[in-house]
């Protein structure tokens, strides 16, 4: 009956105006939707006008030219191409690899504090020193990465300037980054696996893999959706260690549409069609988080 | 005269150069003559041109004094920026010191105009040059060898070309092991590489326009780029074939990269910026320090070419008139002689003068031979012969310029990178910067139309 109330002055006031709820809630609310909306209806306005920045800031109309322009636009078309891969693959990576060590620090009966200490470390540095570490450490004069390559006859040219090599190097220098994000999220998972299930299941001789397939890998299956939504929306609109180490080269193999979108707006000051190109990441990002949101629905954990 | 805006604040944001360097940890005496308290922003070059950009559009001139690099900020943005004749000729006001004349021609016209030749937006305020700096050590040490074994005199000179220079990197890989490799270059995909190319493309007789301004005053439609012309063509398989015996590292140097790699005794000799002389003659951060010779660039089939990477000192338009005009009294001031020396003697500074006359001072005469308290004038034989107006090198000088120079060091990187054949990437490239020129044509006539 108490309940029935509170639900009921929370939809509306008995006069049929706000709630109190409401009215306390709405100055917050608006200054959230200023915040919000106000950027956005801006850039979007920006992406259908030219932008001169001399004298003051002023726009030239010009409907959905920037629009057409980045449909048709084959540096931008190949920079996202460059991302999807990019984002496959250190996503993918992280993944693999973060279950799999987090699988093994679970199975730790000693040590397994130091260890998660150790393997965490990496997330814990700036993206952009992870950057300039990974510059350091293959470079080819005294780079320690590029000397071990050499000597073992592996690869004798320069790592981050060769075409090859330059997105796997910064590729795994995200994966080294990121890895343990994965690893401490896995194993929050894990530790939320009912042990007497899987003692049961030991006792009606599972193997370790039929346990890790039937029991714990459903278990974990909704913070591993949530791990690779963190991660994805990272992945999209990663940045500073590729600023950092190539630049976007050598001959654009590492120009994914982040650098992209900041070389347009920031240094060609293109202002409009970078507004463009921005709002499809943005469509982007939507569209992938909505594909993560709807298979934890799909799962009963969204909610 | 120069006390008539004492009180105000002046902020002057510039690239964290030499000069800058050394006007900062020594303002008092311009605090003293004219009671203005100047704030320094020291930044990277292209942080300084996204705040110097964004500072035009809020349309607030809160940066009074720009450092206006030619090409990213007079070119684009020289409508925002304060006519200085007219505080030159104001009676009200203090001129140049020894007049506009005594300022370097070539730099007064690159660093300081644009497209007319009666508008003045910048006084010339530093002058990195390309040049070639090659370990004298070694080339004294290997000089009768290498001259028996090439057939040629190999020591470095305005008359060496370009081939020679190839031969004697080679030379150096093949026949002896103090240094890893002959050459190394800034060829990572950067600003750094359409410099350390253009030297080549220019000398080889390409260009990235047929426009006789373009280089010099600058303009806003330079025509179509000439970069599928054959001379083009001809210098980028050049510059392929030279970075495939250089250091391999190269491809990943910008130009702090390459120069500490020659500091380091990673690479025998390298097109440099002049201006490290200062750090490459510091026992203290040079393994090479008294080691270096300097010379101009070599020549290709058609010229010398020397990459001039100056830039002036500008008033923001959008400031209010009396800043403006209390900021003219510290771009005469940072540009005179005497404050130029003074940052010449300076213990953070090092710069080079713009000035000619500073360059007949017995004083300065002096350091231009070992041992100098002003080492950047130890080059002072390969730079003055740099800025002649026939041994130049001066990119184009127009609005899209920051598209364009991407363009031109993308291209060449994918050709780097064997993406593509010389010929591909700059036909790539030609069709690329036609394709800006037409948006900045577009640009340029929406906004006369709206004037």
């Amino acid at each position: 009956m108490a309940a029935a109330q509170t639900e009921g002055r929370a939809k509306k006031s008995g006069n049929g105006g706000l709630s109190l709820e409401m009215k306390m809630l709405l100055p917050v609310l608006l200054l959230l939707a200023v915040l919000s909306f106000f950027p956005l209806f801006y850039i979007i306005w920006m992406s259908l006008n030219t932008v001169s920045l001399i004298n003051g800031i002023s726009f030239d109309f010009a409907g959905l030219a920037n629009w057409t322009r980045m449909f048709t636009d084959e540096i931008v078309g190949a920079a996202w191409a460059r991302a999807a891969l990019y984002f496959v693959a250190t996503v993918g990576l992280e993944m693999i690899l973060g279950i799999a060590i987090a699988l093994l620090v679970h199975e730790l009966v000693w040590g397994k504090n130091l260890a998660l200490s150790l393997i965490l470390l990496p997330m814990f540095m700036a993206p952009v020193i992870v950057g300039l570490l990974g510059r350091f450490l293959t470079d080819s004069s005294y780079g320690l990465y590029a000397y071990v390559l050499r000597e073992l006859g592996i690869f004798e040219r320069d790592i981050l300037g060769t075409a090859s090599s330059a997105l796997p190097a910064v590729i795994l220098m995200d994966v080294w980054e990121w890895t343990p994000l994965i690893v401490l999220i896995v194993l929050a998972g894990l530790a939320s696996v009912n042990q007497y299930v899987i003692e049961a299941a030991k006792v009606d001789g599972a193997s370790y893999l039929e346990r890790l397939r039937y029991i714990v890998a459903p278990s974990i299956a909704g913070v591993v959706t949530v791990a690779l939504l963190v991660r994805s929306m990272d992945a999209i609109r990663y940045f500073d260690i590729i600023t950092v180490t190539t630049n976007g080269g050598p001959g654009n193999t590492t120009k994914i549409i982040p650098i992209r979108l900041y070389e347009t707006a920031f240094r060609f000051f293109d202002l409009g069609y970078a507004a463009a190109i921005g709002l499809g990441m943005l469509v982007f990002s939507i569209l992938v988080a909505n594909v993560f949101v709807r298979i934890l629905e799909s799962r009963g954990l969204a909610r | 005269m120069w006390k008539q805006y004492s009180g105000t604040t002046l902020n002057f944001i510039s690239e964290n150069t030499a000069p800058t360097a050394a006007i900062a940890s020594n303002l008092q005496p311009f605090t003293d003559l004219t009671g203005i308290t100047v704030n320094v922003l020291q930044l990277e070059l292209g942080t300084m041109v996204q705040k110097v950009a964004l500072d035009i559009g809020s349309g607030e001139g809160s940066y009074q004094i720009v450092y206006a690099d030619p090409y990213q900020i007079v070119a684009p943005y020289h409508d925002a920026l304060a006519e200085l004749d007219e505080f030159n000729e104001d009676e009200n006001l203090p001129s140049v010191p020894k007049g506009l004349e005594d300022f370097i021609s070539t730099q007064l016209a690159a660093a300081g105009r644009f497209a007319d030749e009666n508008k003045l937006y910048g006084l010339p305020y530093d002058c990195p040059t390309m040049i070639w700096m090659y370990r004298k050590d070694l080339f004294e040490k290997y000089g009768d060898s290498m001259s028996q074994d090439l057939g040629f005199d190999p020591t470095p000179s305005a008359s060496s070309t370009w081939g020679e220079y190839y031969q004697i990197a080679k030379w150096f890989n093949e026949n002896q092991d103090e240094v890893p490799y002959g050459t190394g270059h800034q060829a990572r995909q950067y600003d750094s590489l359409m410099c350390d190319f253009s030297n080549i493309l220019w000398c080889y007789g390409g260009d990235y326009f047929d426009n006789e301004v373009v280089s010099s005053l600058g303009t806003v439609d330079p025509g179509p780029s000439t970069l599928d012309q054959p001379e083009a063509l001809e210098a980028a398989a050049f510059y392929k074939k030279l970075l495939g015996i250089a250091h391999p590292g190269s491809v990943s140097w910008d130009w702090n990269a390459t120069d500490e790699a020659f500091r380091t005794g990673q690479i025998a000799m390298t097109p440099n910026w002049h201006e490290f002389t200062a750090v490459d003659q510091d026992p203290a951060e040079s393994e090479i320090a008294g080691k270096i010779g300097y010379s101009p660039l070599p020549k290709g089939p058609a010229r010398n070419a020397n990459m001039y990477g100056g830039s002036s000192i500008a008033i923001n338009g959008a400031s209010p008139v009396e800043e403006q005009r209390a900021a003219w009294l510290f771009l005469v001031w940072a540009t005179s002689p005497d404050t130029m020396l003074m940052g010449m003697k300076s213990d953070v500074g090092g710069g080079t003068p713009t000035r000619r006359s500073l360059y007949e001072l017995p004083e300065v005469k002096k350091e231009m031979k070992p041992p100098s308290d002003m080492p950047n004038l130890l080059t002072y034989d390969a730079v003055s012969e740099a800025w002649k107006p026939e041994n130049i090198g001066l990119r184009p000088k127009i609005p899209s310029w920051n598209e364009c120079d991407t363009i031109i060091y993308t291209e060449v990187s994918k050709m780097l990178a064997d993406q593509k054949s010389p010929e591909e990437a700059m036909k790539t490239a030609k069709q690329y910067f036609d394709d800006a020129q037409s948006r900045a044509r577009t640009l340029a006539s929406r906004r006369m139309e709206v004037a």
